[in-house]
C-alpha cells in the first residue's frame, strides 16, 4: 500500500537534488531551477501531511500559497538575470562575482 | 489486473518519472535539456497531488508551473545567451564535496523520517476539494490571499520596471 | 486559555493605510506624469505618518488574534509596528537627498518601500505558519528589486541577484523545516504547535525530526537577521545595493526577522513558568543553545571580518553582523528582561545605524566615495560631519554617555541575571576588538590630513536629517525613564 513514507522519501530526494543544483551549478538560470526543485519537495511534504498526519486542508492551502510566492520569485529572479545579462553578456556565476567575498 | 497492484505500478512509474527528471535536471549539462526536464518533474508532481487526493492543486500545479514559471524560464534561458549557440551548455562546480554533502542529507532525512511517528489526527480532506479550498480561501485564510494579491502587485511592477529598456 | 477573536478593522488600520498609499503611488506614477514627482513623496510620507499613529493606538488594544488567527494585535506586535514605519520613514526622507538615488525615477521606489513595509508588519505579528512564509517572502522579493534599483550599475545588479539566489535557497529550505514541523503538529497554527510539544508526544526519535525542522527554520530566520552561518550575503548586497536602501535593510527587515524568531520560539517552542518573566523550552528541543552558539560566532566573526575592511559600507555591513549576534543574546536568556533589553537595544539600533549610513550618503555625495582612506581630513571639509559620524562610531562600540552604551548594558545585564556571565564577559570582549575598527574611522577623519581641504556645503536637509538620528543617540539616557518603560510594556506576548 502506497503510505505516508513513499511521499516523504520522493521529497526528500526532490529537496536532496534541489540543494545540489544549487550549490554546483554556475549558471543562474539553473540555481533557480534548483530552488523550484526545493519549494516543490516542500509542497509534497504539505499534501501528503495534509492527507495522513493532519486531516485537515490547511497544507494543501499553504501549498497553493508556496505555488504563488515561487512564481512571483521567479519572476523577480528572471528579470534581475536579464538585467544583469544586459550588463555584462553573461550569467555564469563565477564571472558575476566582482563584489569580493 | 489486481486494483492494487495497478496503482502501485501507476504510482512507482510517476514516482520514477519525477525523481529521474529532476536528477536530469540537475545534472545535464545542457540548459535547453534542464529545463525541459523540469517540465517532466513538474508534471510528475502534478500526478502525486493526484494521488494524494489533492485535484485543485493538481490542475493548479499544471497551469502555473508548467504554463507560467516553466515558461518563463524557457524565456531566461533563451534570452541570456546567443541564439545561434546552440549547445547553451551549462557548467559546473566540483562535483564532490557537493554530492557528499547533499547525499548525507538525504540520508539523515531519510532515516529520520522512517523512525518518526508523524501526528495522527482525523480522515484525509474529502475529495473533491475545490469548494472546500475556495472557502477557506475566503474565511480562515482571507488575509494571507489579500497578502498574496499585495505580493504579485509588488513583483509584478519591481520586475517590469527592473526588465524595461527605457532609458532614464 | 481563550483567545480573543478582534473583529474591529480599527487594530489593522496600519496596514490599511499603508495599502491605500501603495495604491495610491501606483496610479499617481502612471497617472500624472508632471507631478508625480513630489506627489509620490508626499503620499508615501502621509501613508507612513497616519500608520505610524494608528500604530501608536494599538498599544492600548487587549491582547487577541485578528482574522481567523493568522495574525496577533499585542504590545510587541504595537511597538514592531511602531519601529518598523519610523525607520521606514527615516529612509524615505534620505532618498530625495542622495545622489544613487535622485536621479532616478523613484515612483516605484515609494511603491517598494510601502510594499516591504506592509510586509514587515505583517511579519512582525504573524502567528501561522503560512502567514509568516508568506510575509516573510514578500519582504524579500521587495527587498530583491530594491538593491537592484539601479539597473544600469552592475554591483547593484549583483549584489541583487546574490541576495535574490541565497535568500530564495534560504527561504525554501526553511519552507522544507516548517512542513516537517507541520507533519509533527498536524496544525499551522503556532499556538496549537505548543500545545501538541507541550503534551509531550515528541519524544525519542521525534525530537531528531523537531531538531532537523528547527535547524532548517533557523536557516531562514538566520537569512533574514544576518547572523552565521546565513550571513554570506550580507556584506555584498550592501556594498552593491544603493545606500539608502543599505541603510534600510541594515535595520528594518533584521528586526522584522528578530520579532518573527522571537515570536516563533517563544510561543511556538516554550512555555511560560511558573515565576512571572521566565520560559522554559520544551524539553524535547533545546532552541536556546542552538541560539547561544550563533550569537557567539555571529559575534565573533562579525567583529572580527569588519577590522579589515576599507570600503565603509562593507565595514558596517560586518558590524551589523555583530550587533545581531549581539541582539541575539536577548533571545537566548529565556526571560522578558532578555526580551526587553532586545527592544532597547533595537532602538539604538535604529538611530545610530542610520546616522552612520546617512553620514555615508553625505561623504558620497560630496566625494564619489566609500573609501575609507578618502575619508581622511573630513575634519577640515565638514567638522558637522566628522562630529557626527564620531558620535555615531562611539555609540555603536558602546561608550557611555551614548544611546549604543544602555543597549548594550541591558542586554549583558540579562545575561549576567541568568547565570550566564561568561556569556556577558565574551559580548564585552567583542565590544572591544569592535573598538579598533570604529576607531579606526574616527582617527581617520579627524586626526589624518587631506591636500584636499575645500570646505562641504551641506544643504539644510541633510543638517536636519543628521540632527533627527544625533538627538536620540546623545540624549537617550535624557528619556531613560520613559523609554525603560515603553519596552517593558512592549515585552508582551500574546500566546493564543
Amino acid at each position: 500500500m502506497i503510505g505516508l513514507s513513499h511521499y516523504l522519501v520522493i521529497s526528500a530526494a526532490l529537496f536532496s537534488l534541489g540543494m545540489m543544483g544549487v550549490l554546483t551549478r554556475k549558471n543562474a538560470v539553473n540555481v533557480l531551477m534548483g530552488v523550484e526543485l526545493i519549494l516543490n519537495s516542500a509542497n509534497i511534504n504539505l499534501v501528503a501531511f495534509s492527507k495522513f498526519s493532519a486531516g485537515n486542508l490547511s497544507g494543501q492551502i499553504f501549498a497553493v500559497f508556496i505555488i504563488v510566492v515561487a512564481a512571483a520569485e521567479a519572476a523577480v529572479g528572471l528579470a534581475i538575470v536579464l538585467s544583469m545579462y544586459r550588463i555584462i553578456k553573461t550569467i555564469n556565476l563565477d564571472r558575476a562575482d566582482t563584489l569580493k567575498g | 489486473m489486481d486494483k492494487n497492484l495497478l496503482t502501485q505500478i501507476v504510482f512507482y512509474f510517476f514516482a520514477v518519472l519525477t525523481v529521474g527528471s529532476a536528477a536530469a535536471v540537475v545534472f545535464s549539462r545542457s540548459l535547453i535539456r534542464s529545463a525541459f526536464a523540469l517540465l517532466f518533474t513538474f508534471f510528475g508532481v502534478a500526478a502525486l497531488y493526484a494521488f494524494l487526493g489533492a485535484d485543485f492543486l493538481a490542475a493548479t500545479q499544471m497551469v502555473i508551473y508548467v504554463g507560467g514559471i516553466l515558461v518563463l524560464l524557457l524565456f531566461g534561458v533563451m534570452l541570456t545567451h546567443k541564439l545561434y549557440e546552440v549547445n547553451l551548455k551549462s557548467e559546473t562546480y566540483q562535483l564532490l564535496p557537493a554530492v557528499v554533502v547533499v547525499l548525507g542529507v538525504f540520508g539523515v532525512l531519510v532515516t529520520f523520517m522512517m523512525r518518526t511517528h508523524w501526528h495522527s489526527g482525523g480522515q484525509s480532506p474529502a475529495v473533491p476539494t475545490t469548494a472546500a479550498i475556495g472557502e477557506l480561501l475566503m474565511k480562515d485564510y482571507i488575509l494571507p490571499f489579500e497578502a498574496a494579491s499585495i505580493l504579485l502587485l509588488i513583483a509584478l511592477i519591481g520586475a517590469a520596471m527592473i526588465v524595461r529598456r527605457k532609458s532614464e | 486559555m481563550n483567545p480573543q477573536l478582534l473583529m474591529d478593522l480599527k487594530n489593522f488600520y496600519p496596514e490599511i493605510i499603508i495599502t491605500a498609499a501603495l495604491l495610491c503611488v501606483i496610479v499617481v506614477d502612471i497617472g500624472f506624469p508632471r507631478i508625480r514627482k513630489s506627489l509620490v513623496f508626499s503620499i508615501t510620507a502621509l501613508g507612513l505618518i497616519l500608520a505610524f499613529l494608528s500604530a501608536i493606538s494599538l498599544f492600548k488594544t487587549p491582547a487577541g488574534s485578528m482574522f481567523y488567527g493568522v495574525i496577533a494585535i499585542d504590545h510587541m506586535a504595537a511597538f514592531f509596528k511602531c519601529f518598523l514605519i519610523l525607520t521606514s520613514f527615516l529612509v524615505m526622507l534620505a532618498v530625495p537627498g542622495s545622489r544613487e538615488l535622485s536621479q532616478k525615477h523613484l515612483g516605484e521606489f515609494y511603491m517598494l518601500l510601502l510594499g516591504v513595509t506592509l510586509a514587515m508588519l505583517l511579519l512582525a505579528c504573524s502567528i501561522d505558519l503560512l502567514m509568516l512564509y508568506l510575509s516573510l517572502e514578500m519582504v524579500s522579493v521587495g527587498s530583491y528589486i530594491m538593491v537592484g534599483y539601479l539597473k544600469n550599475d552592475r554591483q547593484s545588479n549583483e549584489a541583487s541577484l546574490k541576495y535574490l539566489l541565497f535568500g530564495a535557497v534560504a527561504t525554501g529550505a526553511m519552507l522544507y523545516g516548517l512542513t516537517l514541523l507541520y507533519g509533527l503538529t498536524g496544525t499551522t497554527k503556532i499556538a496549537a504547535i505548543r500545545e501538541v510539544l507541550a503534551s509531550n508526544i515528541l519524544a525519542g526519535s521525534n525530537s531528531a525530526m523537531l531538531l532537523i525542522a528547527t535547524v532548517l527554520i533557523l536557516a531562514g530566520f538566520g537569512f533574514k537577521t544576518a547572523t552565521v552561518p546565513f550571513h554570506f550575503w550580507c556584506p555584498d548586497v550592501y556594498t552593491g545595493a544603493p545606500t539608502p536602501v543599505t541603510a534600510f535593510l541594515s535595520v528594518a527587515p533584521k528586526a522584522a526577522g528578530f520579532a518573527v524568531l522571537i515570536r516563533f520560539f517563544f510561543t511556538g517552542f516554550s512555555n511560560p513558568s511558573a515565576t512571572p518573566g521566565y520560559w522554559t523550552p520544551y524539553s524535547s528541543i533545546d532552541w536556546h543553545i542552538l541560539l547561544l552558539v550563533i550569537s557567539v560566532i555571529t559575534m565573533l566573526l562579525g567583529n572580527i571580518a569588519a577590522l579589515r575592511q576599507d570600503n565603509m559600507k562593507r565595514m558596517l555591513a560586518y558590524s551589523s553582523i555583530a550587533h545581531a549576534g549581539y541582539i541575539m543574546m536577548g533571545a537566548v536568556v529565556l526571560t522578558s528582561q532578555g526580551l526587553q533589553a532586545i527592544l532597547i537595544y533595537l532602538i539604538t539600533y535604529l538611530f545610530m545605524n542610520l546616522g552612520a549610513f546617512l553620514i555615508v550618503i553625505e561623504i558620497y555625495n560630496r566625494t564619489g566615495s566609500f573609501d575609507l582612506n578618502d575619508y581622511r581630513g573630513m575634519y577640515r571639509r565638514s567638522p558637522f560631519l566628522a562630529i557626527s559620524m564620531t558620535i555615531f562610531m562611539l555609540s555603536l562600540m558602546g561608550i557611555p554617555p551614548f544611546a549604543g552604551f544602555f543597549g548594550k548594558l541591558y542586554v549583558f545585564g540579562a545575561a549576567v541575571n541568568r547565570d550566564l556571565a561568561w556569556f556577558a564577559v565574551l559580548g564585552a570582549l567583542n565590544s572591544v576588538i569592535a573598538v579598533y575598527y570604529y576607531a579606526r574611522v574616527i582617527k581617520t577623519m579627524i586626526i589624518e590630513t587631506n591636500e584636499d581641504t575645500a570646505r562641504f556645503q551641506i544643504p539644510w536637509t541633510s543638517h536636519v536629517m543628521v540632527w533627527i538620528m544625533l538627538l536620540p543617540t546623545v540624549g537617550l539616557m535624557l528619556f531613560w525613564s520613559r523609554v525603560q518603560q515603553l519596552t517593558l510594556y512592549s515585552a508582551k506576548i500574546f500566546l493564543g
